[in-house]
C-alpha cells in the first residue's frame, strides 16, 4: 500500500475521437423525426458519458436534450441505453467504452425528446398503484418517546433494497414489460418486497396479493434477470422476486381445502 | 394564461419541501409542490453520511443531549447563528428522527454487545448496551463532542428523501414535476405565488397561493468544482433576490467539504473519517494531529478544508494532472466495514476512479459542498420583507448554520426546518385575514413579464452564449471566492462578474423552440446566477473579517467587535450591477452561548464589547441554577419554547433521560 | 306496430352470476383479487416441470433401441401392461399419452398468455433481444420459437401415438422413421422439445428460487441436460434410422423376440 501507484486513472494515451450515434427526436415538434445523429468528440481523461454529452451540447447541438441531476450515480435521473443496454450515463467512463458509442432513450417510458424520458411520471403513478409507502400499525406516535426497536439485521435488509433509485433501468431491460405496458416492473416489486421486510408495515401477504396478484404484478414476471443483470445499484431482484413470487403463489393457494391452508399458514 | 390556485406553493421537492408540504396537508391545507426534477432525484438524496439528532443511544454518545448538540452547532458556526434557531433545531431533531423512523427509513440500529471501531488509527473495542439494542444508531462526525450522527449506511439522505418522498404521495400531495419557477408574484409587501415555466411544453402559468415557500436547494454551481447537483444553482435564492424586496442573508458563508473526489469533484461523506478514516499527503504522512491536536480530522468543515490548503500550499500536496490533492485512507477500517457503513463511497470509488477503497487511498481535495447563505427568514422561516414568502432548508438563511455548517446538520436542518416551518406555514394559512384574493392582474402582468424575457433571449438577436457566461461565472467565483480570500482577489472576482452579468444582457439562443430547450433554460438561469454570485463576492469582499467558511487573508482574525452582524444583500433595482447590503447585529445580550473559542481552528478573535458582561451573566447563573436541572438552567438563560410550534416543544425521552410519567 | 320495450330483450338475469356481472363492469379486482392468477401460474409451471419430466423419461424408453430391439420392445411391451397381464393392451399407451396430451394442451394454454400476441408486440420483442444481447432474454425468445413450434410438432406426435398406440416397437417405429419418411420431423420435434424443456426447466429454478445456486452454475447444468438429451436422442434416432433402413423391404412386419413369439403361440395353442 503506498501512495505512489495510486493514480486517478491510468496514464494519459494518445487520445480517441469518439463518435456518438445518438438517437434524435422530438415529440413537441412536428416536423421531427426520429433519425440518428453522429457527433465526434475528442476523448479527455476520466471523460464520463455526463461530461461528453455536455460538451455536445455546449459545442455542438445546443438543442441536445438528456438528463442528469446528481452526476454522481445516487440520483438515477440518466439511465439511457448505452450500447444497446440501459446503463446510469454519468458514471459511465468513456475509457470503458469502444470509440463507436450508440445512445438511445430508454425505452417504455414516455419520450420527452432525444435522451430524456419521463421516468419521474411513471414512478409515481407506479408508487401510487403499489401504495409504497409505509402503512404504519399505530396511526398516531408520540414523537418524544424512544423509537420503537429494530433488528439490525432486518433494518440493513430492508436498507438493501430500499437503495433503488427508480432509474428505469430494470423496466427497460424487461421482456415483459417490452410487451404489456401495465407491468409493474422490477422496480415495482422491488418496492413491495421492500415493504415486505419491514416490520413497521402493518400489511399482510394477503394485501400485498391485491397489489400484485397478477400478470401485471409479479405473475407477469418471466424470469429472464435482465433488471437482475443491469441494476446500478445492484439489488437482489432475482432472489426477491422469487421469493415474493412464492409467497404470492401461497396466498393463491387460499380457499383451496387442506393445501392452502397448511401452505400459507407456514411461515419460510 | 393558466391560472392554478392552491393553498401552499413550495419550490422545490427536497426533503425540507416535500416535508412542508405534508405539514400543511395535515393541516388541511392543499399543497402544490414545483420541482425541476422528479422529487426523488432531488440533492437531499446525495446527502451520504448521517442527521445529527441527540438520541445517545450508542456508548460513545453517552450523556448526549440538546444542550452539547446545541453548543456544538453554535460552536460551529462559529457565532454566526441565530441561537434561538438553534435551540428550536436541537430540540426538534429528535423528533424528526423518530418521525422518519415511523414513516419507514430503514436507520442503521445499535447492536448491543461488543463491537470494533477505530479511533485515531487505533483500534477500539466499544460495548453498547443491551438495552440500547436495536434503537438508531449513530456515527461520528466533523465538530461534535458526542456521537450524534445517525445514519442509514451511507446513503441517509436517499433513505429519507424516499421516505418523505413516500409520504407524500400516500398523503397525496400534489407535486408538479419538472417545472420551474421563474418569477415570485408580489406587490412588494405580499408574496402571491409564482409564474411558472412547464419544462417539457415550455408553457407558462400563474400560481398562486397563500404561502409561498422557497426550497429549492443550494447554490453550489455557481462554482466549477462542487459537489452539488447540477440542479442546486440557487434558482431559489435569485428568485427572493429579484423581488428586491426579500434580501439573502450571508451569501459570503460557503463551505468547502474536505472530501470532493479528483478531479470530478464528487463527494465522499464526512462519515469516512467519522467512522476512522485518515488524511495523507504527499509522503503518505497523517498530517490533520499537527494541526488540530484535539479534533484532528474531525474539526469542523472550514477549519479541516483549510488546513488541507494550507498543507497543500506548503509543498505536501499530490501533483496529478487534475492539480493537487491529498489522499483520504479509508483501508484501515477494513472491507467489511466498507462494505456495509460506505456501500455508496465503494461505488463512487469503483465507477469514478477505479479504484477499490479497501485496498488504495482516496485521492480528495476541498470542494464548494454548501450554501449557509440564503432568503434571509425570521425563526418561523418567513421573510420578515415580504409577507407570506417562506423559505426553508439549505435555500434559507433561518440562521441555523452561521458562517459553517456542521456535517449532518444540513438533511437534518431539512426535515426539522420542514416540520417547523411546515406548521407555521399552515398557522398562516389558518389565519382569515390571509386567504387573500388572489391578484389575478399582477399574476397576468408578472407572467408577461417572464414571456417577454424569454422573447428575448429567443427573437432578440443577441449573440452571447449561455454557456460560456455560465463556465466563466463558475471559474470565476472558484478563482477569486474559495476557501482562502483577499480584498483585491475578492474585487477582481466582482469586476467581473460584474462584466459577465453586463454581457448576459446580451444572450442569443441558437436554439428557438419554446418548449423544452437546454440552451433557454441556461440562458435565463445564468442571468439570476449572476446576480446570486454577486451577492456572494460582494458580500465576501465587504466582510472584513474572518468567520467560519469566510475567511480573509488580510482580515485573519474574527472581529466580534465590528462584525458580529449578519449580511443581508436586497437588488431592488433591476438594472443595477451590485446589490444593496444591509447588516443586522446579533445581540450578545442574548445569548444563551456567548462568543468565545471554537474548540478547534486559530485562536483568534476580537470580542464584542458586550461579550465578557454576558458571559459573567451566564456563568452566574448557571452557578445559582445548577441544582435546578440543565432544563430550567437553559430556560432561564434564553427561553424558546414559545418559539416552536405547539406540537414540537415537548421534552425528548433518551435511554439515560426517561420522561417524567407525569407529562 | 307493436315497439317491444328494450329490456324485454335482456338477458335473463338469473343466469348470470355476480361475479361474472362485476368482471364484465371492469371491476373484477375490486371486491377481492382473484386467486387465479396465482393458480394459473403455479399451474403454468407444474404442467412444465411435469411435461420435462416426462419427457426425460421418454427419452429413456426411446433411447433403449441403442441396446438393441429387444431392450426396446421389452419397454414397449411393459408399458402395453404385457408382463403384468400376459397380454398387450395398447390402450394403456393410449391412456398415458392421453394424460400427457392433456397436460401439454394445458401448458400451451397457460404459456401461450406469455406470448407476444401481435406484430408490434413480437417486433418489439426481437428488437429487444437483439439490441440488450441479454442471455436470459435471447434464451425466452427461443423458447417461445421452440414453444410455438411444438404447437404442432408435439400435437402430431401425440395424435400419431394416441390413435396408433400398437404402431409402437423397434421395427414399427424405425419403419416410421426411415420408410414414412419422418425423420426430419423427428430431428424438428427433437431439437424444438430439448431447447425448450432445458430452458423452460431452468427457467422453473430461478423462477421459484430453487434450487437456490448461482445462476450461471444453473445455466451449465441445464446445457449439460440438453446436450446429454440432444446427444442421446440423435443418437436414437441414428438407431431407428438404421434399422428402418435395414428394413425397408418389410415394412409392416413387427418385430417379437423369439421366446415371445413361442410363448404367445402355446398361449394361442392352449385356447
Amino acid at each position: 500500500m503506498s501512495a505512489a501507484d495510486n493514480t486517478t486513472a491510468p496514464p494519459s494515451q494518445a487520445s480517441r475521437r469518439l463518435v456518438f450515434n445518438i438517437l434524435r427526436y422530438n415529440p413537441n415538434d412536428p416536423a421531427s423525426v426520429p433519425h440518428m445523429q453522429a457527433f465526434t468528440v475528442e476523448e479527455a481523461d476520466s471523460m464520463t458519458l455526463f461530461i461528453a454529452l455536455n460538451d455536445i451540447r455546449e459545442h455542438q447541438d445546443p438543442s441536445l436534450q438528456f438528463d442528469f441531476v446528481c452526476r454522481a450515480g445516487i440520483c438515477g435521473s440518466c439511465a439511457m441505453m448505452v450500447n444497446g443496454r440501459p446503463r446510469l450515463a454519468c458514471r459511465t467512463l468513456t475509457r470503458d467504452l469502444p470509440a463507436e458509442i450508440t445512445l438511445a432513450p430508454l425505452p417504455f417510458f414516455e419520450l420527452i425528446g432525444d435522451l430524456s424520458v419521463n421516468t419521474g411520471k411513471w414512478m409515481r403513478a407506479m408508487s401510487e398503484r403499489l401504495e409504497t409507502w409505509l402503512h404504519a400499525k399505530e396511526s398516531e406516535i408520540d414523537l418524544c418517546r424512544i423509537e420503537a426497536r429494530m433488528d439490525p439485521d432486518v433494518a440493513e435488509q430492508i436498507y438493501e433494497m430500499d437503495r433503488c433509485v427508480e432509474c428505469g433501468c430494470c423496466v427497460a431491460a424487461c421482456g415483459t414489460a417490452q410487451m404489456r405496458k401495465d407491468f409493474v416492473g422490477a422496480v415495482g416489486l422491488g418496492k413491495i418486497a421492500r415493504f415486505r421486510l419491514d416490520t413497521r408495515d402493518a400489511r399482510t401477504d394477503d394485501d400485498y396479493y391485491e397489489l400484485i396478484g397478477d400478470d401485471t404484478g409479479v405473475f407477469g414476471c418471466m424470469s429472464l434477470l435482465a433488471c437482475h443483470d443491469v441494476c446500478p445499484k445492484s439489488l437482489p431482484l432475482q432472489t426477491q422476486i422469487a421469493f415474493l413470487r412464492r409467497k404470492m403463489a401461497a396466498q393463491g393457494l387460499q380457499g383451496l381445502p387442506v393445501v392452502g391452508r397448511r401452505l400459507t399458514s407456514s411461515t419460510c | 394564461m393558466k391560472t392554478v390556485m392552491t393553498d401552499v406553493l413550495v419550490i422545490g421537492g427536497g426533503l425540507a419541501g416535500l416535508r412542508i408540504a405534508i405539514a400543511a396537508k395535515k393541516r388541511g391545507h392543499e399543497a402544490i409542490v414545483l420541482s425541476l426534477v422528479p422529487p426523488k432525484r432531488s440533492h437531499s438524496s446525495a446527502a451520504q453520511g448521517g442527521m445529527q439528532a441527540s438520541l445517545g443511544n450508542v456508548a460513545k454518545g453517552a450523556g448526549d443531549n440538546e444542550d452539547v448538540h446545541f453548543e456544538d452547532t453554535v460552536r460551529g458556526s462559529d457565532w454566526g447563528a441565530d441561537q434561538i434557531v438553534a435551540r428550536m433545531f436541537v430540540n426538534t431533531a429528535p423528533k424528526a428522527v423518530r418521525e422518519l423512523s415511523a414513516w419507514g427509513t430503514p436507520w442503521s440500529r445499535v447492536r448491543g454487545g461488543n463491537h470494533e471501531a477505530i479511533i485515531n488509527e487505533q483500534k477500539v473495542t466499544l460495548t453498547e448496551r443491551m438495552e440500547a439494542h436495536g434503537l438508531i444508531a449513530q456515527r461520528d462526525f466533523g465538530g461534535t463532542k458526542k456521537w450524534r450522527t445517525c445514519y442509514a449506511a451511507d446513503g441517509t439522505g436517499h433513505a429519507m428523501l424516499y421516505t418523505t418522498s413516500n409520504q407524500a404521495v400516500g398523503s397525496g400531495v400534489d407535486v408538479h414535476e419538472r417545472t420551474e419557477a421563474l418569477a415570485l408574484i408580489h406587490d412588494g409587501e405580499r408574496c402571491y405565488g409564482a409564474v411558472v415555466r412547464d419544462l417539457i411544453t415550455g408553457e407558462l402559468s400563474a400560481y398562486l397561493a397563500k404561502a409561498t415557500a422557497i426550497a429549492a436547494g443550494g447554490a453550489g454551481r455557481l462554482y466549477s468544482a462542487t459537489t452539488s447537483a447540477i440542479i442546486c444553482e440557487g434558482m431559489g435564492h435569485g428568485l427572493a433576490l429579484e423581488t428586491g424586496v426579500a434580501p439573502l442573508g450571508n451569501m459570503e458563508a460557503v463551505q468547502f467539504h474536505p472530501t470532493g473526489i479528483v478531479p470530478t469533484g464528487i463527494l465522499v461523506t464526512e462519515g469516512c473519517r467519522g467512522d476512522g478514516g485518515l488524511l495523507r499527503d504527499v509522503d503518505g504522512e497523517r498530517f490533520m494531529p499537527h494541526y488540530e491536536p484535539e479534533k484532528k480530522e474531525l474539526a469542523s468543515r472550514d477549519v479541516v478544508s483549510r488546513r488541507m490548503t494550507e498543507h497543500i500550499r506548503s509543498g505536501k500536496g499530490v501533483p496529478s494532472r487534475f492539480g493537487q490533492h491529498l489522499w483520504l485512507d479509508i483501508t484501515l477500517l477494513g472491507r467489511h466495514h466498507i462494505e456495509h457503513n460506505l456501500r455508496e463511497v465503494k461505488e463512487i470509488c469503483e465507477y469514478f476512479l477505479g479504484i477499490d477503497p479497501a485496498e488504495k487511498w482516496i485521492p480528495v481535495r476541498p470542494t464548494q459542498h454548501y450554501t449557509m447563505g440564503g432568503v434571509r427568514t425570521d425563526h418561523t422561516g418567513q421573510s420578515p420583507w415580504l409577507k407570506g414568502l417562506f423559505a426553508a432548508g439549505e435555500a434559507a438563511c433561518w440562521d441555523l448554520h452561521g458562517f459553517n455548517r456542521l456535517g449532518g446538520n444540513s438533511v437534518a436542518e431539512t426535515v426539522v426546518a420542514g416540520m417547523i416551518v411546515g406548521e407555521f406555514i399552515a398557522d398562516f394559512c389558518d389565519k382569515a385575514e390571509n386567504a387573500a384574493p388572489f391578484p389575478v392582474t399582477l399574476a397576468r402582468e408578472f407572467v408577461r413579464r417572464e414571456e417577454a424575457k424569454l422573447a428575448g433571449i429567443l427573437d432578440g438577436g443577441g449573440s452571447a452564449s449561455a454557456f460560456k457566461i455560465y463556465a466563466e461565472m463558475q471559474e470565476a467565483m472558484t478563482k477569486h471566492v474559495g476557501i482562502f480570500r483577499q480584498g483585491d482577489d475578492l474585487l477582481a472576482g466582482v469586476e467581473c462578474l460584474q462584466r459577465l452579468l453586463a454581457q448576459s444582457a446580451q444572450i442569443g439562443a441558437s436554439s428557438k423552440s419554446r418548449a423544452a430547450n437546454p440552451e433557454l433554460v441556461t440562458a435565463y438561469r445564468v442571468r439570476r446566477m449572476l446576480k446570486v454570485a454577486l451577492a456572494t463576492a460582494q458580500g465576501a469582499y465587504l466582510r472584513t473579517e474572518s468567520r467560519g467558511a469566510h475567511f480573509r487573508e488580510d482580515f485573519p482574525q474574527r472581529n466580534d467587535k465590528d462584525w458580529l452582524k449578519r449580511t443581508l444583500s436586497f437588488w431592488p433595482d433591476e438594472a443595477a450591477d451590485l446589490p444593496r447590503f444591509e447588516y443586522e447585529p446579533l445581540d450578545v445580550m442574548k445569548m444563551e452561548l456567548p462568543p468565545g473559542w471554537r474548540g478547534y481552528g486559530a485562536k483568534n478573535y476580537i470580542d464584542h464589547p458586550d461579550t465578557p458582561r454576558r458571559q459573567e451573566e451566564v456563568d452566574g447563573l448557571r452557578k445559582q441554577m445548577e441544582s435546578q436541572g440543565r432544563f430550567a438552567v437553559q430556560e432561564a438563560l434564553m427561553p424558546f419554547a414559545d418559539k416552536l410550534p405547539a406540537s414540537l416543544t415537548g421534552r425528548n425521552e433518551r435511554l439515560d433521560e426517561p420522561l417524567e410519567d407525569a407529562q | 306496430m307493436c315497439i317491444i320495450p328494450r329490456y324485454v330483450a335482456i338477458n335473463d338475469g338469473a343466469r348470470m352470476s355476480s361475479e361474472t356481472i362485476m368482471i364484465h363492469a371492469g371491476l373484477a379486482e375490486r371486491p377481492r383479487r382473484s386467486r387465479w392468477p396465482a393458480r394459473l401460474d403455479l399451474l403454468q409451471s407444474i404442467s412444465g416441470l411435469l411435461l420435462v419430466l416426462f419427457m426425460f423419461g421418454h427419452m429413456f424408453f426411446v433411447s433403449s433401441i441403442l441396446f438393441g430391439e429387444t431392450a426396446m420392445w421389452t419397454i414397449t411391451k411393459l408399458f402395453e401392461g404385457y408382463f403384468f397381464f400376459g397380454k398387450s393392451y395398447p390402450w394403456l399407451v393410449s391412456c398415458i399419452v392421453g394424460a400427457v396430451a392433456l397436460l401439454f394442451v394445458m401448458h400451451a394454454m397457460l404459456a401461450m398468455r406469455k406470448f407476444p400476441i401481435n406484430f408490434r408486440q413480437w417486433r418489439t420483442i426481437r428488437a429487444h433481444a437483439k439490441v440488450m444481447r441479454h442471455e436470459d432474454s435471447t434464451l425466452w425468445v427461443w423458447q417461445a420459437y421452440t414453444g410455438f413450434l411444438l404447437f404442432f410438432l408435439a400435437s402430431a406426435h401425440l395424435y400419431q401415438m394416441f390413435f396408433w398406440p400398437h404402431e409402437i416397437g423397434p421395427y414399427a417405429s424405425a419403419d416410421r422413421v426411415w420408410s414414412d419418411g419422418l425423420w426430419p420431423f423427428y430431428i424438428a420435434a427433437l431439437l424444438a422439445v430439448e431447447l425448450h424443456g432445458g430452458i423452460g426447466l431452468y427457467r422453473l429454478a430461478i423462477k421459484w428460487g430453487w434450487p437456490n445456486a448461482p445462476r450461471a452454475a444453473l445455466r451449465k447444468v441445464k446445457w449439460a441436460l440438453t446436450g446429454f438429451f440432444l446427444v442421446l436422442g440423435l443418437l436414437s434416432l441414428g438407431a431407428y434410422m438404421k434399422i428402418g433402413h435395414a428394413h425397408r423391404d418389410h415394412v409392416g412386419e413387427r418385430y417379437t423376440p423369439a421366446w415371445a413369439a413361442e410363448q404367445d403361440a402355446q398361449r394361442e395353442g392352449r385356447q
